[in-house]
């Protein structure tokens, strides 16, 4: 019951936030401009918004994060640093009511902006292009919530663990690089640094399935190859070519289907599943065990 | 049974020891004065109780209930006015106290308190952007929703003028009257003296006085001054020997006596009187800032309940409560 009141007033508050009222909108407008330009691929129209909400994936697999830590970061340790918290426990609140309201609150406040954005991409596609491919829609939808999630819950509990606003900030873009950038740019990437520890300093022979199963703890790979699961079998993106065997051949063969079943497609639910529980229960009991002057 | 009982309470920032086994036991219905200078371990003290901060060693129980076992079902009954809370949530004052209502399950009517608190002209303002005196005066009123059994208030005088600390102690007092216990912390002596039944000086983690105002006078050695003008320098032989008389002392024209006991003073004048023509008396009793001092920093070299003599405890404790 008082989750829910520390829910509430979270909540509340953050409708009111500009910042966040902007961000929905920016998110929007890109959703609509991409459904705009989107288009005149050759294909049917279903086709095209299918192709469509591919790109959008791939955006957002880069920027949800962002505005998912954004949301986020400040959840708890704002109110520890300026002492709003000191009400909410002076409610019949335990901690873990704060918890619970406030993750509840930002993973309410995140969904709510991929809705945003889904519904200005659906009826600008419906309206141009004239094609509502349900099932992918959807399913993109939920595989993006999730994603969205799992960053809610490092930040969440970041936030909870920490002491400090610039210890928030300081854990939320860290968190970003280790969990996304490290994997998004070939110069500094995660899979090369293991490869050349695992040569280079062990003097290993190179092992392609060990360096991309490293990889693929992040939850940016596992979002990327969890959309697979919702898209047609032509839009689906191979992932890890490394692991693929030799006589592999995209025309007639699952790429999918190749791999060892820790990196199939599959596994990312799995991977995700991770993200959305482990942080949760680690920041919970940092929480639990910290001093709130 | 105690509304508040703590056995051994003690609370350790690395090495620096904020609060140092603290028994304290304050009955239902009492108005408990907890003083001390800052950095004493006041909030760090009421921290515990509300379990904002654990203690390293040691209890505390608020009406027989854990504080750190079961928070939830003390905050039940209790009103709280934290110390260095913030209004930080883009909602307005009534709205504030909505919220403390509803989170309470209460049936208070907001407007009555808000008149109550005397913010009833800013209800529909952004709490955040209220001055310090008016944030005070919300956070108290949030403290009195649904009448709770306890009332913790940490420094509730900060910020208010004097108009705002006389309504906010006539409400203390309602509320005493109807049962409520009151336990309220407060560096400034005159405050506790106007409304507490008891007081506890707490003085760098360690509480060195518990009683009455006036028994804190008492055992305090009572001391009275007594000074004598007189047309010639008189002699201070035999006026430090009378009964009641601790040192006397002359300055040119000037005699000063302390007196632990209050009738000395007379057998001081009549003393000096056979010998020296008095032009002008002049009597003082112990001031509460001197009873104070006597309590806390100033009584380090006379009171000798505070062993470390170093002043990095000073530091220390302040450190503490930041």
């Amino acid at each position: 019951m008082s989750a829910v009141s520390v829910f509430r007033k979270d909540f509340r508050g953050a409708r009111r936030s500009r910042m966040l009222w902007a961000a929905a909108v920016v998110l929007g407008l890109i959703a609509a401009l991409l459904a705009y330009v989107a288009g005149d691929s050759g294909g049917t129209s279903a086709e095209t918004v299918v192709s469509l909400f591919r790109v959008l994936t791939l955006i957002m697999s880069i920027l949800l994060p962002v505005v998912a830590l954004v949301a986020s970061y400040l959840a708890i340790a704002g109110e520890r640093e300026s002492g709003g918290i000191k009400f909410l426990l002076s409610m019949p609140t335990t901690r873990r009511d704060v918890f619970l309201g406030k993750l509840a609150s930002r993973l309410g406040i995140v969904a709510a902006g991929v809705c945003f954005m889904y519904v200005a991409a659906v009826s600008v596609a419906l309206t141009r292009h004239g094609a509502f491919p349900a099932a992918v829609v959807f399913g993109t939808l939920l595989v993006t919530s999730v994603y969205g999630a799992t960053f809610v819950s490092v930040a969440v509990s970041m936030s909870a663990a920490a002491a400090s606003k610039s210890r928030a900030i300081a854990g939320a873009f860290a968190s970003y690089f280790a969990l996304v950038i490290l994997y998004v740019f070939p110069v500094v990437q995660i899979p090369a640094m293991v490869r050349w520890l695992h040569t280079t300093i062990l003097g290993a022979d190179p092992n392609p399935d060990l360096y991309n199963a490293v990889q693929y703890t992040s939850p940016y790979l596992a979002y990327r190859k969890a959309v697979n699961l919702v898209f047609p079998a032509e839009q689906r993106q191979t992932v890890f070519y490394s692991s693929l065997p030799e006589e592999f051949d995209p025309e007639t063969m699952s790429a999918n289907a190749q791999l060892p079943v820790y990196l199939q497609d599959e596994f990312s639910l799995v991977v995700l599943a991770f993200w959305l529980v482990v942080p949760l229960l680690a920041g919970f009991w940092l929480f639990q065990r910290s001093d709130l002057e | 049974m105690a509304a508040i009982e703590t056995h051994g309470l003690t609370k350790r920032f690395g090495d620096v020891v904020a609060v140092d086994d603290l028994d304290l036991t304050i009955s239902e219905g009492e108005i408990f004065g907890f003083l001390g200078p800052n950095g004493a371990g006041k909030s760090t003290t009421i921290n515990m109780l509300l379990d904002f901060i654990r203690p390293t060693e040691g209890s505390a129980q608020v009406f027989g209930i854990d504080a750190q076992r079961d928070p939830e079902r003390i905050r039940e009954r209790i009103g709280v006015l934290p110390e260095g809370y913030g209004f930080d949530d883009y909602l307005t004052g009534r709205e504030y106290l909505e919220w403390t209502i509803e989170s309470r399950d209460a049936d208070d009517d907001p407007d009555e308190i808000l008149d109550m608190v005397g913010i009833i002209d800013d209800a529909d303002r952004k709490a955040a952007g209220y001055s310090k005196g008016m944030q005070q005066r919300l956070a108290f009123g949030m403290a009195l929703v649904d009448d709770p059994d306890l009332l913790i208030l940490d420094e509730p005088s900060t910020g208010l003028d004097p108009n705002g600390i006389q309504q906010m102690r006539s409400v203390v007092r309602d509320r005493a009257d109807d049962g409520t216990t009151v336990f309220f912390s407060s560096h400034i002596l005159s405050e506790v003296e106007a409304v507490c039944d008891r007081v506890g000086v707490m003085n760098e983690g360690r509480l060195t006085a518990l009683d009455t105002i006036e028994g804190l006078r008492e055992n305090a050695g009572g001391r009275g001054t007594i000074t004598l003008e007189c047309a010639t320098p008189p002699a201070v032989d035999g006026v430090g020997d009378l009964d009641g008389v601790a040192e006397a002392s002359v300055e040119g024209a000037r005699l000063t006596a302390q007196c632990t006991d209050p009738a000395a003073k007379v057998d001081v004048v009549r003393h000096v009187d056979g010998q020296a023509e008095i032009v002008d008396i002049l009597a003082e009793n112990t001031s509460l800032e001197e009873l104070f001092n006597q309590y806390t920093g100033g009584g380090r070299d006379g009171a000798g309940e505070t062993p470390d003599e170093s002043s990095a405890p000073e530091k220390a404790s302040e450190e503490a409560s930041a």
